[in-house]
């Protein structure tokens, strides 16, 4: 240090005499006699020059303040292209001395400010210089479209979910559906798969990972119980659910698309064990140079969690499986990867279950399910002009069911292909055209007198856009073509969303367009063996949206009306409604009983609402969702234009997180609400007149963290229904006329389970 | 007596030039001890500013854009709002690259400066940015490593990522203590010199400090 210190002192000396010698030499020179008259030009001038080193300092002084008023604190105010300059202090003044003269420009800069510059004549001391300097940081935060949209994803600072969100939802379970289920625009479903949005079915919502259509998003299981879904949220680096208006990259969904995409290399090479009450499983993933792999496996065996509490139906054998699963990711070059997974499992269950045609039966339904896909995809960019993406699937499904002592099987297979290329003009413009080629085959049989199958071929083209002329504007229109080999129809579905922002930290999204859908498997049995004739489904949505994003807070207000044509409808003589899902029509078709067109319609229209807020509650972290809906349809085997059986009009769910950092420990709670559905009473003369009661839901989640040794560890508890609220989806009735409540498997539920993870492996590091 | 009279001018324009010449280096130094030696956040602002300036005088002294750089990434540990802290990085980074752009190539000190620059992103928000940016400060120090294995700032702040990541995730003072006494083994080899142009020395009396903290520690258990 000393030597520093001494070396400022040798330096403002050297200074110091620098000038005095400049002094010493010139003060002769001032006293020459007048016979050096004609040299007075030239001595000016060098006076002039030794006075910037001799006396001329000047004191500029003011202020720095934003387009507001408001005073800055710590800008850099300096005269360009010189050493001198000041900071201001907290009421944004500045001062600074200077030995510049004349003609020069003041500049005042600031981090996260435009920089501004002003003209100044020095002559001596100025005071009272003001400058305004703007605000960038935020007002050049491009404009995103959210109409319809929830983004959960690592990647971007903006989103409003995160994969460990939905893992740490109380009453989700981990799955990713489920905890979806807390976000406005779904349906609280517990009897049924799916995942059902704004009005419609299970069947309306389409899953997709890294751009394939994933055939069998849920586990199979028997008529009537909800089954998990396939995907584990660490899986994924994001997860997209559009609630509606969905990209053009994407076809065959009337109300929605969860888009997930699966995580490139892993972080880091990590070993993870799980054991939980319902099986265990392993996991590991090496990272390589530039390529990284991950295996899993695991062995499921429900006694633990159903021998726990008291089932609503009689597991003879609990489900058990076995299954797993491996990836393979490489960066083939700088901007290109190469992803390529395969999963294989198998399960099987017995159950005594209502009969879905006799309610007032049980029957015992075993089912051995056999599940494998394989996929890859590669993308590629090219001078950062292009990008192209390619992606190739094989899904293979396998139910083998026994109803009572009735063989069944349903055995699905798809082959799906996409090609993609994106045209990137300037970082504000962008074009996509791509094409998708979907094959699928499904063979279903039960028994000795029914046989059925269907063998489809969609080829599917599309081109979209996407424009932010400024920052506050944003543009995404598209147009999808479809062509179905089984109907010999296409389709052409324009898309288009915008954005415009609104004020600081809000904005508004529109989305509108065309969606089309294939009829159900039902009806598509019947096209080959009766040559029916049927058309696409269609649905319109139009969609408007405001989000405020500030600091943590999220308000989202989301109204949309959707409008259902060229819906598929049985026309029964007599006119009879069944409810069970499982019903054959190739008797009723070959007796002539039964018609079916696409003369059904509908509408659904709503208003949702979502507040997260994870900043005003220190390490505590809220979501509150509300969705009101109005729908009515004539479809299927309705009698009569009706609320179907799977809306809620208000479906509400309170969503909270707290970490107390002392003890490690986050506890999670959701509250969920719906109001009554509708259910079928053949009693009442109005169709679907009737409503269930309300359902009520709170649950809770421990999550304990800590390290032992060097694995990570997470040990988890949870309790769904709390109060163990008997929650009744509806009611069934049997040709007796009594009511069969629906209930789901089980109403309180408990569950614990702990996991591991090492990364720290013992390497050179020091 | 004009000639005369026009020596001196010439003479004194040579002054002027001298005197610039010396500037940079002298101002360079003067300004990274002011900032090194201060604790006030204005103050370092202040210094800061300092660097932006010599760093827009001289462009193309690469040390002028490494130390503006430094010293952004210093600000922006110590802002509290979090917007102005992304900014300061913001700055951090094209300041970084300007210097490697000078520089022409990548060295272990450029890439330990892209791994403070990382943590610092990560630290604005660490549960939503610890995977995306923990991954880019570990790549970057494993390249510097790879450059010079005995630069004690990496180890400096792969003990200062440690000391800060919570202890449930294996961090923590004791988890972060051998980091500290690897850099100061590293550190005690680096002679006091003012030429910090060809000798970056800092992160010394921070690194004592923490394995200071760190060694107290673990005595008490």
């Amino acid at each position: 240090m000393a030597t520093y210190r001494q070396s400022f002192t040798i330096h403002r000396w050297h200074r110091a005499f620098s000038r005095k010698i400049i002094i010493a030499l010139f003060v002769p020179a001032l006293a020459l006699p007048a016979y050096f008259k004609n040299m007075r030009r030239l001595f000016t001038l060098l006076l002039a020059l030794a006075g910037f080193y001799a006396n001329g300092q000047s004191t500029l002084s003011g202020s720095v303040v934003d387009d507001k008023g408001k005073a800055i604190r710590g800008a850099s105010v300096y005269i360009d292209n010189t050493l001198d300059g000041g900071t201001t202090d907290s009421t944004g003044a500045f001062h600074f001395t200077t030995t510049e003269k004349g003609a020069q420009t003041l500049v005042a800069s600031a981090v996260g400010y435009s920089t501004a510059g002003t003209p100044l004549n020095i002559t001596g001391d100025i005071t009272g210089i003001n400058l305004t300097i703007k605000n960038t940081a935020r007002t050049l935060e491009e404009v995103t479209i959210t109409a319809g949209a929830f983004e959960a994803s690592n990647d971007k600072d903006k989103t409003v979910l995160k994969p460990l969100d939905i893992v740490t939802t109380a009453g989700a379970q981990a799955d990713v559906v489920r905890a979806l289920e807390t976000l406005p625009g779904t349906q609280k479903q517990g009897a049924e798969n799916g995942l059902f949005v704004r009005g419609g079915d299970a069947s309306e919502a389409a899953f997709i990972v890294d751009g394939m259509v994933v055939q069998n998003a849920f586990f199979s299981g028997p008529p009537g119980v909800a089954t998990r879904s396939r995907f584990g949220a660490f899986q994924f680096k994001g997860v997209s659910f559009s609630s509606g208006g969905y990209s053009a990259r994407y076809g065959q969904a009337l109300s929605s698309v969860l888009e997930l995409s699966s995580l490139d290399l892993p972080e880091r090479s990590t070993v993870n064990l799980g054991v939980n009450m319902a099986g265990v499983y392993a996991s590991g993933s090496k990272l390589w140079k530039n390529s990284g792999g991950n295996v899993t496996a695991f062995y499921n065996n429900l006694q633990p969690f159903y021998g726990l509490v008291k089932t609503n139906f009689d597991y003879y054998d609990v489900p058990k499986g076995y299954g797993g699963s491996a990836s393979y990711a490489i960066q083939t070059n700088k901007t290109g990867m190469l992803k390529a997974m395969v999963n294989l499992n198998h399960f099987s269950s017995g159950i005594a279950v209502p009969n879905p045609g006799v309610p007032d039966q049980n029957i015992r339904y075993n089912l051995q399910n056999d599940n494998y896909n394989g996929q890859f995809s590669y993308r590629q960019t090219l001078k950062n002009k292009w990008s192209l993406f390619a992606a190739g699937a094989y899904s293979y499904n396998d139910d083998k069911s026994s109803f009572d002592s009735r063989p069944g099987e349903l055995k699905e297979q798809r082959a799906q292909g996409r090609l993609e290329a994106k045209y990137i003009i300037t970082n504000r413009l962008n074009v996509l055209v791509g094409s998708d080629l979907q094959h699928f085959e499904i063979d279903n049989q039960f028994d000795t007198f029914l046989n059925r199958s269907i063998n489809e071929n969609i080829i599917s083209g599309y081109a979209e856009a996407e424009w932010v002329p400024v920052y506050w504007l944003a543009f995404k229109p598209g147009i999808r073509y479809e062509h179905s080999a089984l109907l010999n129809k296409d389709n052409i579905a324009p898309r288009l969303s915008l954005a415009v922002k609104a004020g600081q930290n809000g904005q508004v999204s529109v989305a509108t367009g065309m969606f089309y859908q294939l009829p159900d498997y039902l009806y598509l049995y019947t096209v080959k063996p009766y040559n029916y004739d049927y058309d696409f489904q269609e649905a319109i949505h139009y969609i408007a949206n405001y989000q405020w994003q500030k600091n943590d807070r999220t308000l989202r207000v989301e109204g949309y009306y959707k409008d259902y044509k060229s819906l598929v409808r049985e026309l029964w003589t007599p006119a009879e409604y069944d409810p069970n899902n499982y019903r054959s029509l190739e008797s009723a078709i070959s007796t002539g009983n039964l018609k079916i067109d696409n003369s059904g319609y509908g509408y659904a229209t709503g208003a949702e609402l979502f507040w997260r807020d994870k900043k005003s509650i220190k390490n505590a972290d809220y979501w509150i969702s509300y969705s009101y809906i109005d729908t009515r349809r004539l479809y299927k085997n309705f009698l009569a234009e009706a609320m179907p059986d799977f809306i809620s009009t208000h479906n509400l769910n309170v969503v909270g997180k707290y970490w107390i950092d002392k003890i490690q420990t986050q506890i999670n709670m959701t509250y969920s609400y719906a109001s009554g559905r509708p259910y079928y009473n053949p009693g009442n003369p109005e169709f679907l007149g009737d409503r269930a009661p309300e359902y009520h839901s709170l649950s809770f989640t421990i999550n304990y963290l800590r390290s032992i040794g060097k694995w990570f560890t997470v040990i988890y508890a949870g309790v769904d229904n709390v109060t163990n609220n008997k929650n009744v989806f509806g009611y069934r009735y049997s040709t007796s006329g009594k009511a069969y409540p629906v209930v789901p498997a089980l109403y309180r539920s408990f569950f614990v389970g702990i996991n591991m993870s090492l990364t720290q492996f013992d390497k050179d590091e020091l | 007596m004009k000639k005369t009279i026009l020596l001196f001018a010439a003479a004194l324009l040579l002054l002027v030039n001298h005197v610039h010449a010396q500037n940079f280096k002298e101002l360079l130094l003067k300004t990274y001890l002011a900032f090194d030696t201060t604790q006030d956040q204005q103050q370092k602002v202040q210094y800061s500013n300092k660097f932006d300036l010599l760093a827009k005088k001289f462009p193309n002294e690469w040390a002028a854009h490494y130390y503006n750089a430094f010293s952004k990434a210093v600000l922006s540990y110590n802002d509290k709002d979090e917007a102005k802290r992304d900014a300061w990085l913001d700055e951090a980074e094209r300041e970084r690259d300007e210097t490697v752009a000078l520089l022409k190539k990548e060295n272990d000190e450029t890439y330990v400066l892209a791994a403070m620059i990382a943590n610092a992103r990560l630290a604005v928000k660490p549960q939503a940015r610890w995977q995306k940016f923990g991954k880019i400060f570990e790549e970057d120090l494993a390249k510097a490593k790879d450059i010079n294995p005995d630069n004690p700032r990496i180890y400096y702040l792969q003990g200062m990522s440690k000391r800060f990541t919570p202890k449930m995730f294996g961090g923590g003072k004791k988890a972060a203590l051998p980091y500290f006494e690897k850099a100061a083994s590293l550190f005690a080899k680096e002679t006091d010199n003012e030429d910090i142009i060809n000798h970056i020395s800092w992160g010394k009396a921070t690194n004592q400090h923490f394995l200071k903290e760190a060694q107290g520690e673990a005595e008490e258990q």
